[in-house]
């Protein structure tokens, strides 16, 4: 198709021909993390959490044992996660790359310990890790992923 | 894929801190990709190309296995 061809092809068509500028999204370099501010509230919630602790195990404050240490283990999950979905000081690309990264890393993490897990207990019994439940999983996981987030920005 | 980002930050005299600052990375970003370890983005790729004050084809280049 030659040029004047073209042309009348296009106007045909009605095909704008003049050039214009697309304003492109630039959403895929941003995560809706939490503000820098909540890891300050994590950290504040898991030294609670290990005072209650504390104070639950040396019988300081009367509390029945079992639901002391599940109150303890869901509040420290909590804290890890607002902790993981915090912003840092600096949130950069890189950034959201090692962050997805390491998500991805403590996912494999997790199923890899679901698989594994039964096979070691067929060997030597009684040591089922997730025998103990799935917030000792999740919990797992998290720190895993805080391991590989430091191991990356270290690295990278 | 190679970049001349250490040799132009010679010519004008900046850290990587002082080009961290004015493109908003963190100075860890700008090493990475100094040390090609990491490939910027295109809008991060301009942003540097706008400091620099040239184009990014300048910059930044493709290798032949690119």
């Amino acid at each position: 198709m030659n040029n004047s061809k073209c042309k009348v092809y296009l106007s045909i068509r009605k095909v704008n021909l003049t050039p214009s500028l697309i304003t492109m999204d630039k959403s895929q370099f941003e995560l809706r993390l939490l503000p820098i501010y909540f890891k300050t509230v994590a950290l504040g919630i898991m030294l609670v959490t290990f005072c209650f602790s504390l104070l639950s195990v040396f019988e300081i404050i009367t509390f029945d044992k079992e639901v002391a240490k599940t109150i303890s283990k869901s509040v420290f999950l909590i804290a890890l996660l607002i902790l993981a979905i915090s912003k840092n000081k600096i949130e950069d690309e890189l950034t959201l790359v090692i962050r997805l990264k390491a998500f991805t890393a403590s996912f494999i993490f997790g199923v890899l310990i679901v698989i594994i897990d039964p096979i070691i207990n067929l060997f030597f019994e009684g040591m089922l890790l997730l025998d103990k439940g799935v917030t000792e999983l999740l919990i797992g996981m998290l720190l895993y992923y805080f391991f590989m987030f430091f191991l990356m920005k270290r690295n990278k | 894929m190679k970049n001349t980002i250490k040799i132009e930050r010679a010519f004008k005299d900046l850290t990587q801190e002082g080009l961290a600052n004015k493109i908003g990375v963190s100075r860890q970003t700008i090493n990475s990709i100094e040390k090609n370890r990491y490939i910027p983005s295109t809008l991060l790729a301009l942003k540097i190309s706008k400091v620099f004050e040239k184009n990014v084809n300048e910059i930044f280049k493709l290798e032949e296995n690119d």
